[in-house]
């Protein structure tokens, strides 16, 4: 029953949809402070190479050495976003374009394949990696099985996360400020909010989780470095957050169908399915461009979660 | 706690802001990136003097890194002439591909008939058609149903690879050379198809690099004296007051992008017609002309004719990047000065709209 | 009796501007203390100033006789000062109760909504103050809004209120209403600061006055003890009335130039904003529209100008009909506007004198030729229009940005009446500007009239209208309410329909 295709496709699709929604929550974040973080594609690649980095060197147990990948991997996405922050919080610089340059700098050509190639990280495969768990031995209960309880810990982490940010965003006070300041910053300034802080904190929140997403493509999904591996999850990612209507939990949902998509491709191929293989391969890039084009027709943004102020620098003494 | 410092709105934008701000960039990115060669264990000067004396020292190095320019010039151009509407196209890349893709077409129909001359007049459209039509889907998009463009236009990149990739390897098209069956390859234009170079001082100049320049004042005219610019430059400033003016945005989006991914396309008939000889998928894919395009376009501050400069300078660049490329100028590297670059182009923005003032009252604590 | 706050000797420079050049203001506890001045005489920089908005560059601010140093909004309600800004500082997706506690640091990490509601619902019924603490922000009315905006300020304890030209969004009943929750204040012993251009709000109901003109304190008069008139000529500096404005030509009634039949339109989210709205304006006669902002003002002067399309209805000048949602067709059909917001829909800020005076008719055949710009040409226009209409601009290439008010609204007049239209649509074409400006503006706007020019006069300003049109048509929610004859017109009337009262007889 477990190798029946529909439980493959979901299981694949918890398994790749995982980074997606790293990513993706990074981006709410950040989006939810009022900055656009265009970077995020970038910020994955150094987080990922980072993390296979630290995974070869780091000596200790084996768990000991994913752990530090992860951290290493993390530290390495809020170090890219803070410069991200520098640019567009206190410089005041166009977002759209300080976004695309922390892309360019540290994306596939950039930053990242360079410290692959000094530090020969792709060379050799990433031995140590974030495993699928066998949660309860029950990986191999029926249908559920391979679903729910054979995912990496970093899964397990991300069901934890989701729960975490919708009761920050939603039930807190600092949520509450945090919105407000991507809604309204002249408001939560008059009201003695600090908008700065706020902005930079996220920024480099949003980047520690790119990073996180980063990790897991070079830890869990591909076993040898490749650059450019993302392969563009970072910017599926800033449409999963419009696709979410900024909100944790319709994000994951987005993730997971964007996830069932980009392995639609090998789990067919593995099953002799006829199919074309570059169809398959468009897709999510296809369905990332109808999903764009669906939530901005109808519904107002207003209504639906835009921060008013995502993209907007913001200036007290402006006359 | 207050910051040393303050910004300050400027009033008026001095003339000399606009050379002086891209040579700082420059600089300052060349000290940001000895940073990262020095923290990576490379010697900057030694890095620095190679990629000088490899891309713009001597006649061999400039004609190398000229024919580099061009495919930057007019992604260059793709860049400048949608971000001055303040439409953010990062789809240069894609365009490219389908600008090369209806070029090579063209060039393997009517290369064999047609006069030398006339081939690349037709080659030079049909990479525009492509490019144009690829780029006005973003546009009809944006202007239709207001949808983000910077998404889309990425998206629409990997589709265009995708695409690439199923033409040359994973079908029998046309594009392919049957011959190839081993090493899926491109089938390589006639002879009388390929694009001319001419020799200026022991430079060889390509063919389409003269369009470029060519292409770049013609922008700078329809920006500067047509009602087209003045509308355009309008909608950048306020499309409040186009609208009020009686100015059609919408079809003004569409005819921007579609111009836009028209200049990109060219760029890819003329890396077909003046360099490849043939549909280079791989080739393609690895050069990166779309993204690099945008850091050429924001060095020039958008302006057309500065575009091709920086084009050159950001050619030169790339160019010894590749000549270099080995172990002890690992790949990853140019691009990361490109990325610095842009950087300190970004950042240097804010010196037209701000001076840096030293706050009175913090100065007056210090002092 | 002792000072709630004393500002002495502040400065405060923009680049380009000196904002407040030494100015003294002393409020004593338990008082409601008025801020005269015209636009631009510093009362917005000195009251952001006091709310730790702004760092004065020099000067001292004392609260209750201690000299404080506020570096943020935080610290100013910390030692008890709140403001009504006069653009609401409320976060429009949030609910009344969420925008109340925002920023309140000293409570649970937990929001306790229902404590929270109780608390605001206490504050409204002590001051009058009736607001639901669960509606959201967006589906609030203005002058409800601005309750939010002082049970917010009340909520954080504030001592001191300030409250920036409150009564600029409000009907005058709801403006009467405002007074007497401000008196509730006073007596309770809180003290408020306020903030107004109108000297008859300031007679009615401050205890003192102090006025500001150019940044400077002119001087400080016990309520009582002082007129209107003399308040006016302290503000400006000299002695000025506006009365009903005589007029050489009469309007030609019989001639129709705008028709409306049943027009109705959307507003930016789609809701019904112009209800089935039939009004005609005469040749050279002047139509008033009267009504508090917000109700459908500004979609009746898109819809007319072109900028909206219809979604009923016909908008006909001199019997030609205007194209729905086509500003090219409203344009050469003969329609003028001079929008409200000049700097960004009127104009087009980043760009030069010479290209905004060119924005309506760059297309013709005097400006261009084979769809290129003939440059010399524009720049003789705008060297022209300049001299005309008497722009201070060091020259034609300037960015309009750079231009004070009055000088930016005359390249706009300039412009719009130079095309030699029909029909003009002014929207609150005086707001903003300082005495001499409002009275070139209107000015103007007779001399146009008196050529033959219908014009349609959108205003929240009812002595404006009173003083200009012929005829007044009242809007309430889309609607037009109430007809009056310039004349016969009477204020309290007026300000009844404006609120939504009907009148029998009068609603059309």
């Amino acid at each position: 029953m477990n190798s029946n295709i529909f439980v493959i496709i979901a299981s694949s699709a918890i398994f790749y949809g995982t980074p997606l929604f790293f990513a993706a929550l990074g981006g709410i974040f950040t989006e939810r402070s009022g900055v656009l973080n265009l970077g995020v594609e970038g910020t994955m690649l150094l987080g990922g190479v980072s993390g296979a980095w630290a995974s070869q060197h780091v000596p200790g147990s084996a768990w000991f050495t994913v752990l530090a990948a992860i951290i290493i991997g993390m530290a390495a996405g809020a170090l890219t976003s803070t410069l991200l922050a520098i640019l567009c919080v206190t410089l005041r610089t166009n977002q759209t374009v300080a976004g695309l340059a922390i892309t360019i700098f540290a994306g596939g050509v950039g930053l990242s394949s360079y410290f692959a190639n000094i530090w020969k990280v792709a060379e050799a495969p990433v031995d140590r990696q974030v495993r699928r768990l066998d949660v309860f031995g029950w990986a191999d209960a029926p249908v559920v099985g391979p679903i729910l309880f054979n995912q990496t810990i970093l899964t397990y982490l991300s069901w934890v996360l989701v729960v975490l940010a919708s009761v920050y965003l939603f039930r807190t006070r600092f949520g509450l400020q945090l919105r407000a300041v991507g809604e309204s910053p002249q408001t939560a300034d008059a009201m003695g909010i600090n908008v700065v802080k706020y902005r930079y904190l996220h920024t480099i929140l949003g980047g520690a989780l790119a990073g996180l997403g980063g990790v897991y493509y070079s830890l869990a999904i591909v076993p040898t470095w490749v650059d450019g591996m993302t392969k563009g999850a970072g910017w599926i990612a800033i449409a999963l957050v419009i696709f979410g209507f900024w909100r944790p939990s319709i994000t994951l949902i987005g993730a997971y169908l964007f996830g069932a998509l980009q392995s639609l491709s090998s789990t067919l191929k593995a099953r002799n399915v006829q199919v074309s293989g570059d169809v398959l391969d468009a897709l999510p890039f296809f369905m990332t461009i109808v999903v764009l084009v669906l939530v901005s027709t109808r519904f107002a943004h207003r209504r639906l979660g835009a921060p008013a102020a995502l993209g907007f620098p913001y200036e007290r003494e402006e006359r | 706690m207050k910051s040393p410092v303050r910004f300050e709105r400027r009033l008026e934008q001095p003339k000399w802001l606009n050379w002086a701000i891209p040579v700082v960039s420059l600089i300052t990115a060349l000290v940001l990136g000895a940073i990262v060669l020095l923290a990576t264990g490379k010697n900057p000067l030694d890095v620095y003097s190679r990629i000088f004396e490899r891309g713009f020292a001597g006649k061999r190095a400039l004609s190398g890194s000229i024919k580099t320019a061009t495919p930057l010039a007019f992604t260059g151009l793709c860049a400048a002439i949608a971000f001055r509407m303040g439409l953010i196209n990062i789809g240069g890349e894609g365009q490219f591909y389908m600008g090369a893709v209806g070029a090579t077409w063209a060039g393997l129909v009517f290369g064999g008939d047609l006069p030398p001359g006339a081939v690349v007049i037709v080659m030079a459209l049909s990479g525009m058609v492509c490019g144009g039509l690829y780029a006005a889907i973003v546009g009809v998009l944006r202007a239709k149903f207001n949808t983000n463009e910077i998404i889309t236009s990425l998206m629409m990149n990997y589709l265009a690879a995708i695409f690439l990739n199923y033409l040359i390897y994973n079908s029998t098209s046309y594009w392919r050379d049957p011959e190839s069956r081993n090493f899926p390859a491109g089938k390589p234009i006639p002879d009388r198809a390929d694009w001319n170079f001419y020799e200026v001082g022991g430079i060889k100049i390509p063919l389409s690099f003269l369009i470029a320049i060519l292409a770049a004042a013609a922008i700078w005219v329809l920006y500067k004296r047509t009602r087209f610019g003045f509308e355009v430059g309008v909608i950048a400033d306020s499309p409040k007051a186009a609208r009020y003016a009686g100015i059609r945005t919408t079809s003004t989006i569409v005819i921007v992008l579609a111009l836009s991914g028209a200049l990109a396309g060219l760029g890819g008939a003329a890396d077909v017609g003046n360099f490849r000889g043939l549909l280079d998928s791989k080739g393609l894919q690895m050069s990166g002309y779309g993204y690099t395009g945008i850091v050429v376009a924001a060095l020039a501050r958008l302006n057309p004719i500065s575009t091709v400069v920086v084009a050159v300078l950001i050619g030169g660049l790339t160019n010894a990047g590749f000549a270099l490329q080995g172990p002890d100028f690992p790949s990853g590297l140019v691009g990361t000065l490109q990325g610095l670059i842009l950087f300190t182009a970004v950042a240097g923005e804010v010196l037209v709209k701000y001076r840096i003032r030293r706050n009175r009252q913090a100065a007056a604590v210090l002092a | 009796m002792t000072s709630a706050v004393r500002m002495t000797g502040i400065v405060k420079r923009f680049p380009g501007v000196v904002a407040n050049d030494g100015v003294d203001v002393d409020i004593r506890a338990g008082e409601v203390h008025a801020l005269l001045g015209e636009n631009g005489a510093g009362k917005s920089t000195l009251s952001n100033i006091l709310t730790g908005l702004y760092r004065p560059d020099e000067g001292t601010v004392e609260i209750d006789g201690r000299a404080m140093q506020f570096s943020s909004p935080r610290d100013a309600l910390d030692a008890g000062i709140g403001m009504v800004h006069q653009h609401f500082r409320l976060v429009s997706t949030f609910t009344v109760a969420e925008n109340v506690v925002l920023g309140e640091s000293d409570s649970p990490f937990m929001m306790d909504q229902s404590r929270v509601a109780q608390q605001v619902e206490e504050l409204s019924n002590r001051y009058g103050l009736a607001v639901d603490p669960s509606a959201r922000i967006w589906q609030l009315s203005v002058g409800e809004q601005q309750r939010v905006e002082i049970v917010k300020v009340l909520y954080r304890g504030a001592k001191v209120l300030i409250l920036d030209e409150p009564t600029a969004v409000l009907t005058p009943i709801e403006a009467d209403a405002l007074f007497k929750t401000l008196r509730a204040m006073v007596a309770e012993g809180r003290t408020v600061i306020f903030i107004s251009h109108k000297l008859d709000e300031v007679m009615k109901v401050s205890d003192r006055v102090t006025v500001l003109r150019g940044g400077k304190t002119v001087g400080t008069v016990e309520t009582v003890n002082t007129n209107t008139r003399e308040l006016a000529s302290l503000m400006v500096g000299r002695s000025v009335e506006f009365n009903r404005v005589a007029r050489s030509i009469p309007a030609d009634v019989s001639q129709t130039v705008l028709s409306l039949r049943g027009v109705s339109a959307r507003d930016d989210r789609g809701r019904d904003a112009l209800h089935d709205i039939s009004l005609t304006v005469g040749r050279g006669e002047i139509v008033g529209v009267a009504g508090v902002a917000g109700n459908g003002q500004r979609e009746l002067a898109e819809a007319i100008s072109g900028m909206r399309a219809l979604s009923s209805g016909h908008i006909d000048v001199a019997g030609e009909q205007v194209q729905s949602g086509r500003a090219r067709s409203a344009i050469a059909k003969g329609i003028a506007h001079i929008p409200e917001d000049r700097l960004h829909t009127g104009l087009a800020s980043s760009h030069s004198v010479e290209d905004n005076l060119a924005l309506k008719n760059y297309r013709s055949s005097s400006l261009s030729k084979f769809r290129v710009l003939r440059r010399k040409a524009i720049r003789a226009q705008a060297t022209d229009l300049v001299q005309n209409y008497d722009v201070k601009t060091p020259d034609t290439v300037t960015p309009v940005r750079l231009l004070s008010g009055g000088n930016v609204q005359k390249v706009l007049l300039a412009r719009e009446f130079s095309s030699l239209p029909k029909v003009l649509i002014a929207a609150s074409p005086t707001r903003g500007l300082d005495v001499g400006a409002i009275e070139t503006v209107r000015a103007r706007l007779v001399e146009a009239a008196e050529r033959g020019v219908g014009i349609l006069l959108i205003s929240e300003d009812l002595d404006e209208i009173m003083s200009l049109a012929d005829r007044i048509v009242v809007m309430y929610e889309g609607r037009l309410v109430d007809e009056v004859a310039a004349e016969s017109a009477d204020r309290e009337r007026l300000g009844l329909t404006m609120g939504g009262s009907t009148v029998s007889g009068g609603a059309r």
